[in-house]
Formats: structure tokens, sequence, C-alpha cells
């Protein structure tokens, strides 16, 4: 299977299984909802630490990393 | 058998005289196995008790050996992960002097934990900070010197608060035994002093300063005591204050957004230090008032859930130390074989170094919290304390702190071992290298596998043993934080390594440092200058008025009279005498003109204007007259 198509696919894969980890979290407050947080945990970290990091990117100096 | 009632720190101080007479052979060698071996046994047989107790004034008592479940648990990783650290040492150090200062380091580290009263722990407490500014100045660079004066600086500010800490809770309250402080200055100071050593922020840039510019070895040392020796004090002190959980999320989610960001692998682990620390300090905030004094002794005291949240902290303490030893040591052999230190020149090295990837890897595995492994278990303790708090912010920046964790893991191990590079020399570290990373690795998973190992030495094991870390709700989560996490990284490819250079709070210090140093330099300068001047001058009237003061009285009567009427003659010179002469002048030069000179004509208007004049006067005059009248 061609790379990008793979690629897409597994994305659609990963929004499709948060999609459904929100509606049973947020919507549906099911008892079992717990079961799923571990996904959107996951995401809103990456996306928490991609943001940090782009803000932090600002006021980075080139160079070697010494002193 | 027998038993050695000894405080654990004489092994080592005396290991540290006894190896400059061993030379640099394989005798040295042999020595520091069985002393890194006997150490171990020595610290493992104490019982609970107190001994090693010196009078020295009225009231006053030192107490050298004050063993309780939580100093054991403490005294037990210290002595293994030390020893640990000897080991390794032994294929990276040829000089003496540098096992002095390490021996030192973890002998007054095990001093501290062990030190019944603040005083000790203050004596301790300071050896600590001198023995392990000789492993980072052992290093030789300019760098390494220039870091050390600024850890040095920042260890001296927080023995000055603590020593002042300690010096206003006796003056209240007479004790000196290490206890809870009430709320106050004392308590203020004590704070800041342990909060150094424990890397609060804004109080951590020593740490990612310095821990990377130390020598390999000392490296390990470094990461081993200093901070764990402010968590344990923390405990002692200042357990069930809410600001200092939180102040634990704060470092968790701080210092893992800055590892992220590095290049060098060692400040990389060493910002993760802080972060890791997050979740023991917060762990020691959820506790409750007064449980790390008691220890065994408070299993009454406060409920289960607070317990739990000591037992958190402290387990994730003795994780960390497992883990986080095995990575630095893991980077100091690729660092020693490949002489490279960031991650943008690594790569290529799975194959090259077999073993010391595979230690990384489950050291990798057990810091990010995967199931299965040793951060699993204390970390899950410490998120589920803040969730059954009902302390949600924490429990959520803690969980964020685990998806940073694994980010920046991935990126090492990945970049490090993994990735591509076909011109990387190297080959697997020696074997006294890869024997402390191999027990301490195994532990990790051995831990992480069978968590009573751990629950057993917990200062509160009943409450540990009421935890269940393989519930199944806990398990599926980590299970889909850690899948959505590694599918993110790499989809992305947003976190690969760079050679740039990212500013923390010591950038502001920095600059405080090199604005004061002006300050001083300049405008102190000149005013010193200047007040020397005048001291000098009153000095030597003085002199001057002891050899004849007859002489002398008259100089000061004519300096006062020369100082009183000075101002007149400046405003004689100035004013008086200048219209003075503008006048004198003014006649001469009027005298000289002929008298039948023709007038000076006037117009009607101005004639108009000056009789007006002259009849406003009258009236005012009048009007005065009739008015005083």
């Amino acid at each position: 299977m061609d790379k990008k198509v793979l690629k897409g696919l597994l994305i659609m894969i990963a929004c499709a299984v948060l999609v459904v980890s929100v509606v049973f979290v947020f919507v549906l407050h099911s008892e079992h909802s717990e079961l799923l947080e571990g996904f959107l945990y996951g995401a809103i970290g990456v996306g928490l630490f991609m943001i940090m990091a782009k803000i932090l990117s600002l006021i980075q100096k080139e160079g070697k990393q010494d002193d | 058998m027998i038993e050695f009632d000894i405080p654990p720190f004489l092994i080592y101080f005396l290991g540290a005289a006894l190896i400059l007479l061993l030379g640099k052979g394989k005798v040295r060698k042999i020595f520091l196995v069985a002393l890194a071996v006997f150490g171990f046994v020595c610290v493992a047989q104490i019982q609970p008790h107190t001994g090693w107790v010196f009078p020295i004034f009225s009231g006053i008592e030192l107490t050298f050996l004050h063993a309780d479940r939580l100093s054991l648990i403490m005294g037990y990783i210290f002595a293994l992960a030390g020893g640990g650290a000897i080991i390794y040492a032994i294929s990276t150090v040829k000089e003496s002097g540098q096992y002095v200062c390490g021996l030192l380091y973890m002998g007054s580290a095990l001093g501290a934990v062990f030190a019944g009263d603040f005083f000790t722990l203050y004596i301790f407490w300071e050896i600590m900070a001198f023995s392990s500014l000789g492993l980072i100045w052992y290093e030789g660079s300019k760098r390494a010197r220039d870091s050390g004066m600024r850890y040095i600086l920042f260890h001296l500010f927080g023995g000055c608060a603590l020593l002042a800490g300690i010096i206003i809770h006796y003056t209240n309250t007479g004790d000196i035994a290490v206890q809870s402080i009430e709320p106050g200055i004392g308590y203020f100071l004590l704070l800041i002093g342990i909060g150094v050593n424990a890397a609060f922020i804004p109080f951590h840039t020593w740490l990612p300063d310095s821990y990377p510019k130390a020598t390999i070895a000392g490296t390990i040392f470094l990461s081993i005591f200093t901070t764990k020796t402010g968590i344990y004090m923390l405990a002692r002190t200042f357990s069930g204050m809410e600001a200092v959980a939180y102040m634990g999320g704060a470092m968790c989610l701080y210092g893992v957004i800055f590892a992220i960001l590095q290049n060098d692998v060692r400040k990389l682990l060493s910002y993760h230090i802080v972060s890791q620390l997050g979740y023991m300090v917060a762990g020691v905030g959820m506790a409750g008032v007064g449980m790390g004094v008691m220890g065994l002794d408070a299993a009454a005291m406060g409920t289960m859930v607070e317990k739990l949240a000591l037992d958190g902290a402290i387990a994730h303490l003795f994780n960390n130390l497992l883990f986080k030893t095995t990575l630095f040591m893991c980077m100091g052999a690729v660092i020693y074989r490949t002489g490279k230190n960031n991650l943008t020149d690594m790569g290529g090295l799975a194959r090259k170094m077999p073993i010391t990837m595979i230690t990384c890897v489950i050291a990798a595995l057990s810091i990010s919290g995967i199931v299965g492994f040793n951060g699993y278990i204390s970390k899950g303790m410490v998120i589920h304390a803040a969730e059954l708090k009902e302390m949600h912010i924490l429990a959520f920046a803690l969980t964020l702190g685990s998806v940073g964790t694994l980010i920046s893991f991935i990126k090492l191990t990945y970049f490090a071992f993994f990735a591509k590079n076909e011109h990387i020399e190297a080959k697997e570290a020696p074997l006294f290298m890869l024997v402390p990373m191999c027990i301490t690795a195994f532990l990790c998973m051995a831990i992480g596998l069978y968590p009573k190992l751990l629950y057993w030495i917990l200062p509160f094991r009943d409450a540990a043993f009421h935890y269940h870390a393989f519930a199944l709700g806990h398990t599926l989560g980590t299970v889909e934080l850690v899948l959505m996490t590694v599918f993110l990284f790499f989809m992305l490819g947003y976190f690969a390594p760079h050679e740039k250079i990212t500013y923390d709070i010591d950038y502001l210090y920095r600059k405080a440092g090199r604005g004061f140093i002006w300050f001083c330099e300049n405008p102190l300068a000149r005013f010193a200058i200047g007040l020397e001047k005048v001291v000098l001058r009153i000095a030597d009237s003085f002199v001057t008025f002891g050899k004849n003061p007859i002489r002398g009285i008259r100089m000061v009567v004519d300096t006062i009279g020369v100082a009183l009427l000075k101002p007149f003659v400046f405003v004689y010179n100035l004013v008086i005498h200048p219209v003075y002469r503008h006048y004198e002048r003014d006649l001469e030069e009027v005298k000289m003109r002929p008298a039948e000179e023709p007038l000076e004509r006037m117009s009607i208007g101005t004639g108009v204007l000056l009789v007006l004049l002259f009849f406003a006067l009258y009236l005012i005059a009048m009007l005065i007259h009739g008015w005083l009248a």
C-alpha cells in the first residue's frame, strides 16, 4: 500500500477513535466512559506540548546548546 | 549475624579517607566494589531506633542515627543507587579526588537522611553542597567551573535560608528535633532552604545548568542525592501543605516542557528530574499534616488517601532513583563511547551498544509510566490520591506530565539508538558500567511486575496494599494514552531535536547578576571612594588637633567662621558686586557726558502713561491710608 494512503488511513482511524471517546466522555457520561479517557488525555497532551514548544521557540536562540 | 549499629555516613567518610592510600590499581577497584556492597548491607540491617546521641550544650543533643520506616527506605535506595554509581565510576574515573568527593557526598546525604535533629541535618546539608561541587569542577572545563560557581551560590543561599529557619524555629520552640514547623518567618525560610534542594520553581535552574556539565560519573552521583534529600526533608517537615501539592503539579509540567526542547541528552534528563520531582512534591503536599515526622508511629494518623499520597511520593522517589540512575548511566556510557552529547549527533547505536540500548529502553518505559514497569505503579498512586482528594486540576496536570515524559523519552531513545547514522563509531560499554545498569533496569521491571516488593518497605504499607495498581480502568487508560501519544509523535514528526538554546528563568538571574556587579563596580565603588576621602579627612583633623589643641581650636573656629560667611561672600560676588560695578560704570559714563547734550524726547502716549501711573499710585496710597484709619 502506498505510504501516503496508509498514513491517511491511520489518521482517519485516530480521528474516529477520538470522536468516539469525546462522545462517550462528554456527551453520554456512561459508566464506562472513563475507559476511553486515555485517548483524550494523550491527544490533549500532545497538542498542549506542541503549542508550548511553538511558544517557547519564539525565545530560542540559534547555536549549539551550551550556556 | 553481626549487627552494625553505626551511622552509614561513617562508612563512606572512612572509605573517602582510605581511598587516598590505595593508589590507582586493582586494590582500589576491589575496595570500591567491597565498599558499595558493605555499605548497602550495613544500611539494610539497620532496625528502627534512635542512637548516637551526643549532648553538646544544655538542652541540645545532636542525633546522628534516627531510623524509622521513612528514613530506612531512603537509606536503602541511597545505598543501592549510590553503590551502583560507585561501581559505574570505576570505568571512567581515574582521580582519587573524584572518588573522595563522591563518597563524601554519598555519606553526607545518608547523614542528612538519618539525622534526628535540625543542626545535624544542616551540617550534612552543607557537606553535601561542597562535596558535590567537586564532582562538577573535576570536569575541568571553563563552563564546568562557571556552572559550579552558580551551583554553589544557589546552595549557599539555600543553606543560609535553612540555617536562619532552624535558628528561628529553635528560638521559638527550644526544640531542634526534625519535625513539622509552625507557620511564621522560620517556616518560610525553611521552606525556601529545602525548596532550593527540591528544585522548586523558580529555584530549579541550578539543576539543568550544572548536572550536564559534571563528569560522567559525577552526574550519576548528582542525580541521586541532592534533590531526593530535599524531598525527604519536605516530607518530614511540610507534609500536608496544599500549596506544596500544586507546586508539584507546576514542576511536573514545567520540567517536561523544557525537557522536550533539549538536544543535550544529560540536560534533557536533568529537566526530567525537575518534572519527576513534581510527582513527589505533589504526593507530599497531599499527605496528612505531620505524617512525615512520625513514620511508622503515625499509622493511626491521617486518612487512607493521605497515607496513599505519602506512600506514592516515597514510592516514586524510590522508583525514580532506579530508572533515572539507569538513564544517566546509559547516556553516560553513550557519551563515554562516542564523545557526543547531543541527540542531533547520535543515532545508529542500537546495534553497536545493544545492552545499553535495552537497559535504556527499560528505564525509558519505566519513567514514562508504561504498564508493567515501576513508574506506572508510583505515578498511579500519586495521581489516584489526587483524584480521591478531588484535586482534579492537579490530577490532570500530573497526567499530562506523563504524556510529555513519554514524548521526550520516545525522542531520546529513538534519536540516540534507532535513527539512521552510518558514520557513528562506538562499541558496547565496559563491564563495570553495564553491571549496575543491568541491576537497576532489572529492579525497574521487577517492581513493575510485582509491586508488593516495594509496598513492603513503604511508610504506610496498609494503604499501599489497598491500592490496586492493575485496576482495569487505570490500566486501560494508560495503554490508550500511550498508544495515542506514540501514534501522534511519529505521525506529526514535530518533536525532532534541533540545535537551539532555550532560555529558562536563569537568563533573568544572569542579567540581574550582571546588573548587580555593574552596580558594585560603578556607583557603589564611587560612593566608597568618596566616603573613604571624608573619613580620611576627619581622621587627619583628629591627628592635627591632637598634636596642637590650641591651633586646632583656632582652626575649628576659623573653619566655622569661613563656613558661615562663605555664602554671604558668594552672594556678594554673584549679585551685589556686579550691580555695584554696573552703577559705578554708569555714573562714570554719565559724568563724562556734556551737560548741554540734547534731551531725549518722549512721545505723548508715554507722557500720558506716566501721568496715569502717578495717579494710580496716588489712589493706592489714599486707599491704604483710609483702610488703615
